[in-house]
This record gives structure tokens, sequence and C-alpha cells, in this order.
């Protein structure tokens, strides 16, 4: 389809390989970006209203803008390939299938910027993606894509391949910073914020890999073309992955405000054979859960928001009458308990407070003011912590709580 | 300066100052954990979140900058609630051991709950089992059950030992503090780790389970034990009736002055106070004549100046000698100036300190006295020469101190004072000079005293008695003054002294130093 702009050659024989992927008309966003002056760059991405693909949707133009260009010493791009919000594998795509788009969007941004060096932090987990961008890399750096005077231009940019150790929180953008600089993934109190005192105490862009892969188009059509994609205030397609009780699980990149429902239903085929729908998580596990019933809502950021979700890391999770909710609070449950870092007291003890009333429902010994509890004790995480792990793990949990309780209370004694 | 309100309350606070400092300074205390006003804030322990006008969420007062015309609230219903819910959290997770926790009575967490807890449990899940008693250094024991996360003790030893000992391991609620590996916390500051712990997670293996902490009655004081001259409390137990107790002190804490110790004291000025207990002189000896003359300050300052003014009439003034040290306040060292050198002439005068040890770059000196620098300012006093030399040169030894004993083997001693007339001491512990001289006078330790002590850098701290003194002894400035009157020493001078204030105001008129 034409409206595709990431996922668009994904068919394409060795895609990854720079001789196809130029071949195909790749960097000449490169080329076009480097003979403009970097603050036109700059600019075009603001016009675009990229938002921000890794789950908090902060246009990433303004971002760029809030890096101070009068200070001394380097300054740094960092790409979130951390990829850990449960649901979600568009970005593993995106750097399996296409990696120099990265590459592309990553050389762009830094020109913008002023930046020289750029680290990609992927998740440990992503082994054979890490080799593939290292190869990449490597092959970009030989036809003077990447590196010392890139296509003559002046411009030098070198990118490092850096792997996780498998902590969900180091997806937090100042957690990934530590962790990049050897230290324990914890957030950092913030302000100041990374764009002034970031990477080894460097102003510092964080964007995640679709938001950079987006980068290239903008440059070569347009911020007009790229608004024309989606919505007026959430420009472009975004990638969604869908997982769960459907026929076809996958991703399908289709433009911001697309319907819910069409998504599960005619994209992803609907629900498998004797399913019936009974909820969907919209944007990865921390998104508040939705009903049957919500499922003609728009898919982009402020629609999602309206309706007390998020449009997050637009990974949909389908869930099906047959699924007890119980088991979806803790499976939630858990996975927080286990990743929160440690670091603020009401996520740390809270999480792990709240798993340990679930399974003790779960175990058949539920007491009839357990959900209460529940609700009450993520009421406390919620807004109370340094970084959003805290509401991550509250707002999923209160959602399940309030919107399935009939449900819940059922498993109770 | 800006303007902002806290609890309806208009004040004015210094630009770059947090919220949280700019309320203390105001007198409105806003609880907290983590933070620690030599650190850097953490704000992970979200006990001191507070509520701003116009900001949606609660911000943390620990490291929110004041600005002009913001309103804050401490407690309002939104803040009161979230204290609550921490402390909850807290709770939930704490072994609630204080019968038997060391902390118990200085404890936050007791103290925030009895202030802003005050909840049913709602918990009925078990709790984790941790290591009760880990022993991370030489006196530290840490209890993984009580802990807090405040992270205070690794971010001590990160940013002011450098050290490093401690980091946290593990994740979410398996977060412990750790050495790495069987390492141990080593460093001359690791008692400061017990002081720093908001909750009873480290306590200190010299205190444990010695006294309760309501029992104890913190005294100022200033360590003796090097130049440095550290503020400190010297945490003192006052006894039971019909009880008696091993000893008063029971431990040292440090006090809070940035001008000299900011909020540490090294583990030797922490450690050493068995001192003032232990090894006491509480009796004034009288070993020759064996006369049943019961001794009274009056009598010995007549009978040593009766001494004194027979050698002097005998024209043997030059074989007097004075040993002073410098333990001694500025005030006793002046007047053993004015006394010795100045009224009677005498020439040999001279400071026999407690050997130097080596100066750590941080708080602790070489020195191990906390007056050299006083010393140096009044005389200065020539280093003791050699103890045969200063034997065959001496018929009447006068001394102040017993670091003498330190210098030289008991047999050593024994023949040099043997070939001395007359010796007289003054100090506060035993010694085997005890047996060599005619009188022993027991003398206080600085914590016992008054008088101003002059530090490495100069500045000249005034100490007042933090503990009692024996009956049978006296400060070394009253038996200075009781000597000038045997004496007969220019009495319009010694005669208006009564205290060590007195001497003071006499010496800021007098040597340019302390004026």
């Amino acid at each position: 389809m034409d409206d595709k702009t990431l996922t668009r050659d994904f068919g394409v024989a060795d895609l990854h390989e720079v001789g196809v992927y130029r071949g195909r008309g790749g960097y000449a966003a490169v080329a076009k970006a480097l003979k403009m002056a970097p603050p036109d760059v700059l600019c075009e991405v603001q016009k675009a209203s990229l938002r921000g693909r890794g789950g908090a949707g902060f246009p990433a133009g303004v971002k760029w803008g809030f890096v101070p260009q009068n200070l001394p010493g380097p300054r740094y791009l960092c790409v979130n390939a951390d990829e850990g919000e449960p649901g979600t594998f568009k970005d593993r795509y995106i750097m399996l299938h296409n990696p120099h788009l990265l590459l592309e969007g990553i050389v762009i941004a830094a020109y913008a910027v002023g930046i020289h060096e750029a680290y990609i932090y992927i998740r440990g987990e992503y082994e054979a993606v890490a080799q593939r961008l290292e190869t990449a890399i490597a092959g970009a750096e030989g036809k003077n894509l990447l590196g010392k005077n890139i296509l003559g231009s002046g411009f030098d940019l070198d990118v490092f391949v850096h792997r996780g150790a498998g902590a969900y929180i180091c997806g937090e953008e100042t957690a990934l910073l530590e962790s990049i600089e050897g230290k324990r993934g914890h957030p950092r109190l913030k302000p100041p914020f990374p764009a002034v005192v970031g990477l080894f105490n460097a102003p510092t862009v964080i964007n995640n890999v679709e938001t950079l892969s987006n980068v290239p188009a903008i440059i070569q059509n347009g911020a007009d073309w790229f608004l024309k994609q989606g919505l007026p205030k959430d420009g472009g397609t975004r990638i969604f992955g869908v997982s769960g009780k459907v026929k076809k699980p996958g991703i399908y990149e289709l433009p911001l405000g697309t319907r819910l429902r069409a998504l599960i239903e005619e994209h992803a085929g609907g629900l498998k054979e004797g399913c019936v729908l009974k909820a969907v998580i919209p944007g990865g596990l921390s998104a508040p859960i939705l009903t049957a019933e919500e499922i003609d809502l728009p898919m982009d950021f402020d629609s999602l928001a309206g309706a007390g979700s998020m449009l997050g890391s637009a990974a949909v999770i389908v869930i099906d009458r047959e699924t007890p909710m119980l088991e979806v609070l803790r499976i939630t449950s858990k996975f927080y308990a286990h990743e929160s870092c440690g670091q603020c007291t009401p996520c740390r003890i809270g999480t792990a407070w709240i798993h340990k009333i679930v399974t003790r429902i779960a175990e058949g010994r539920g007491e009839p003011d357990d959900i209460d509890t529940i609700i009450s004790l993520a009421s406390n995480i919620k807004g109370k912590t340094e970084c959003p792990l805290g509401d991550a793990a509250a707002l999923p949990i209160l959602s399940i709580c309030r919107k399935f309780r009939g449900e819940l209370e059922r498993s109770l004694k | 300066m800006v303007k902002l309100t806290i609890d309806d309350r208009v004040l004015e606070a210094r630009e770059g100052l947090t919220i949280l400092r700019a309320a203390q300074e105001s007198g409105i205390d806003i609880p907290h954990f983590c933070y620690h006003p030599a650190f850097a804030p953490e704000g992970s322990c979200r006990m001191c979140l507070v509520e701003i006008e116009g900001v949606p969420k609660l911000e943390l007062a620990c490291s929110t900058p004041v600005r002009e015309g913001q309103k804050v609230r401490t407690r309002s219903p939104s803040v009161v609630e979230a204290r609550k819910s921490v402390l909850e959290f807290f709770l939930a997770e704490h072994p609630l051991d204080c019968p038997i926790c060391d902390k118990a009575g200085e404890c936050r967490l007791q103290d925030f709950y009895e202030e802003y807890g005050r909840f049913d449990s709602r918990l009925k899940e078990a709790k984790e089992k941790r290591e009760k008693k880990a022993a991370i250094g030489n006196k530290l024991i840490l209890d993984r059950e009580r802990c807090v996360l405040c992270t205070r003790c690794v971010r001590f030893l990160k940013e002011v030992t450098g050290t490093g000992e401690l980091g946290v391991v593990n994740r979410g609620n398996h977060s412990e503090i750790a050495t790495y590996e069987s390492e141990l916390v080593d460093n001359n500051y690791t008692g400061n780790l017990v002081d720093l712990c908001p909750v009873g997670a480290i306590t200190d293996a010299d205190f444990r389970f010695k006294a309760r902490a309501w029992f104890l009655d913190s005294r100022e004081s200033i360590c003796p034990l090097c130049g440095r001259g550290c503020h400190i409390f010297v945490d003192v137990h006052p006894g039971f009736p019909r009880v008696l107790l091993p000893q008063r002190a029971y431990r040292i804490r440090p006090r809070e002055n940035p001008d000299v110790n900011g909020h540490w004291i090294c583990d030797f000025g922490r450690y050493s106070y068995a001192y003032l207990d232990r090894g006491r002189l509480d009796k004034l000896v009288q070993n020759k004549g064996g006369r049943e003359t019961v001794l009274t300050a009056e009598k010995t300052s007549q009978i040593i100046a009766a001494k004194i003014r027979g050698l002097v009439e005998l024209e043997r003034r030059p074989r007097i000698t004075v040993l002073l040290n410098t333990t001694l306040t500025n005030e006793e060292l002046y007047l053993a100036d004015r006394v010795f050198r100045r009224g009677l002439g005498l020439k040999n005068i001279f400071v026999a300190d407690p050997p130097e040890g080596t100066a750590d770059g941080f708080l602790q000196t070489a020195e191990r006295t906390p007056n050299r620098r006083g010393a140096a300012a009044i005389g200065p006093f020539p280093a003791l020469p050699g103890l045969g030399e200063l034997a065959g040169a001496t018929d009447l030894l006068l001394i102040f101190g017993h670091f003498l004993a330190a210098r030289a083997a008991a047999g050593e001693l024994k023949s040099a004072f043997d070939r001395i007339e007359a010796k007289y001491l003054w100090a506060s512990h035993r010694s085997p000079l005890d047996e060599l001289v005619d009188i022993v006078i027991p003398t206080p330790v600085v914590a016992e005293k008054s008088g101003t002590l002059t530090n490495v850098e100069g500045r000249v701290q005034p100490i007042s008695p933090a503990l009692g003194f024996c009956s049978e002894g006296w400060p070394e400035w009253r038996a200075l003054l009781d000597l000038a009157g045997a004496l007969d020493l220019d009495r319009g001078f010694f005669e208006p002294l009564a205290s060590p204030a007195d001497i003071l105001a006499v010496m800021k008129k007098e040597i340019s130093f302390f004026g």
C-alpha cells in the first residue's frame, strides 16, 4: 500500500544491505538534509508534528529544540531500542528488516541538532537484531554514510550499539542513560532533563526507533505530506503490533486515527474461531484496558487519552472471553513487581504487595476487601514516583479492577 | 531572595534553596528519609511530597527549588494521605522489632508513624525474610529487614569518603544494600553510617544492646583526640537508682558544625571514648612521707609552693622543670606561662604530648591532642629533651599529664625519676608515673572542663563540662591559680581571676591571636 512509510519495503530481499537499501532510494534523505542548514532540518521535523513512538507521544522536533546549542562540549543522541513494553515488537521489525531506515533517521537527527556520537540502546534479548545493526553500521560506514565527513558534507557521526541486560526500567530514558554509562539502571531525578544534562552530563536527545525511522520520509517528502498521512496533531503512520486472540497477529502500519475495531476485525482478521472479544489493551501493558464496548475509538494519542487510556507503544493485546481477568491481573502485577527498579518506595513495595494479594486470590484465598485494597494501593503508587513506571503499573491494575470488578469478585471467597 | 507561601505563611528564601530547606529554615518540618543536607537530593523515599498550587502532581520538597509567588501546602489532605501511604508501604516490609532495636526512640519511621501515620495495618501477606545481622564493617551490623533503602549510606561512601564500599543489589522489592561480595566497609568514617541511617538498619556493634536511646542525655563537647576539634555529643547515661552502671558515656556522635567537621566525625574519635571512664584517677595520692594529713587543694598547693620557694631561695631555680601538654586549654597554658615563665622566671618549660599518628587527609590530623595550635600561640613551648638529660638537670619536676609514661620503659622511667628530688603530677589517668612521684592530683579530661581549645585551623572553640568530675581532684587552671596564690605572685593580676572566662578575657587583651 502507498500510505506505508516504514514497512513499505519490508518484503524486499536483503533490504538490510546498504546496496539494496540505496537502490530503493535509501539515504537520499540524508543527502538532501546534509545540503540544508541544520535549523531548516529541525524546522521541517517540528512542522511535521512527529510525536514520539516510544509511548509518551512527546513531539520529537520540540525535544530536539530543547538542546542548548551554545554549550561547549559534546552532545549525544540515544536511540531507545529497549522495546520492553509487553506486547510491543514493532521496533524489532524495523531494525531487523530495515536497519538503514533507522540509521538514516539517526544521521538526519544528529545533523539537525549538531551531534557527532549516537548510541543505539537495544534490549539484551535482541541479539540477532543487535548483530544486524552492527552489520548495517559497518555497511554504512563503508559507503561513507556514517563516520567522518559523511557524503563529503564535512559532517561526522559515529553510531554505537549498546546492548542492555534485560531490565524493563532501562527503557525509561534516564535509566537508559545510566545504563549506557555503565551504572545501575535507576531513573534520575528530573530536572535537569536529558536535553540539558544527559549522557555523560552532556545535552542529549533520546528518541525511539520508530520515531527516528519516520524522519527520512519527512525530509524527503516534506512536513505537509507527513501530516496528511495521519492527523493534524499526530503526523504520520503508526506501526500497530497486534497480539492475543486474533487470527492474524503481527505488525500493521496504518495512519494514526485508524479505528481500533478496524484494526482488530479487518487488518488482524478478527478474533480466532470461536472466540468472543472481552477486552483490549490498546498501547502496551501499561495502557489502561478497554472493554469490548469501547473499541470504536480512533487509535491516536488524544482519542485514547480522552477515553482514559493511552496509545503508548501502539501494541494492541486482544483478550477473549475465555481468558480470566484475574489471570490478566496476576500477570500484569507480576510483571511490574518484577520490573520495578526498587528506587521509589511506593513502586518498590506497592507493586510487590499488590502482586502478593493477587497471587493469594488466585490461590483461592481471596477476601472480600482485597479488590478495594488493591485499588487503594495502586492509587497510592499513581503519581507518586519519580519515573513513569509507577503509573505504568498502577493504571492498568486500576483499570482492570474497576472495569472487571464483578468478574474479579467472583474469585473471592 | 524570593517570596513564597508555605502553609499560609509568607516567607522569604534565598534563590536556589529547595522547598524543604526553606521550610526548615522557617521552622516548618517536612518529613523525609532519603534527603540529607550533605548530599545531592535523591528523591526516592517520596516522604517529602508537598502540594504546589497549579501543579497537578505532588512534588518533592527535597529537590524542587523555591520560586517567586509559589504557594506550597505541607499539610493539605492529599499531602497527609501521601505521607500516610508511604509509611504504610514502609511498614508493610518492616519487621516492627522496635523492642529489640537500638534505633528505637530516635527512629524516623517510629517518629513519623506517630506524627503522620497512625493507621491500622492492612497487610495480610507475609513479609519478606531478609538477613538480620550482616556484618558489613568492623563495627557495622546491617539488618536488611529494617532497611528503607534511602541509600544515605551508599551516598555517604560515594560522595564523602569516596570509598564506595556499599551499593544496591538486586531489583524491586528484592533490592538490598550490600558490599561487593564479602568485602567490608573499611575507612576511618564508618560510624557515620549509623547516625545517617534513619532507621535501625545499620547499627553499631559497639553500642548494640547496651542502652536505650531515651535514657541517654546528649551533652555537647569537643573531641580532644586530634587537632581538628570536631564538635561532638557525648551521650551519657545518668544511671538508675541503686544500679551501678559500668560506664557513663555510651557513645560519641558528631554534632553538626559546617566550619569544622560538617556532619561527621572519624571512627578514632567515635570509638575511643572508653578513656572517659576507664583508667581514671579519682583519688589524690601522696606517696612520700606517709603522713596522715588529709590533703586538700589548699594544702597541696602549699606543699608544692614551699618546695618551689625552697629551691628558689637556694638559687636552684634553673633546676625546676615543668612539663605541660597540649590537651590543656588555652587558659591553662596561658596561666602556666604566667606562673612559671613570667612569675618564677623558669626556663625549663616543655611540652610532653602523646606520640603523633598520621593524618587521614579528611578530618583526623597527625597530632593527637586538641590544642597544639593554642600552645604555639601562647608559648611556644619547646619539645621535651631526652629523659636522661631532663633528670640530670632537674631537682623539682612539675608534670601536667601522664603522657611521659608512654615515652619510656618502666625501668628507665624509674631510674630517671629516682634522680629527681621532688616530683608532682597532675593527671587524668592512672599511669606508671603515679608511683614515681610525691603527689598525684586527679584532673578532669576535656569533656569535664571549661575553657577554650584552638583547633588546627586556629579556631578558638569553647568547651563546657559534658560530664561531672571526681571530688578529690581539680582542674589544672584551678591548680595554677592556687599555686600563684601560695607563691604570692602578682596578686593584682591573679586574684581577680576566678574562672576560665576571666582568664580568656585577660588573654584577649594581651595576645592578639585570641583578641
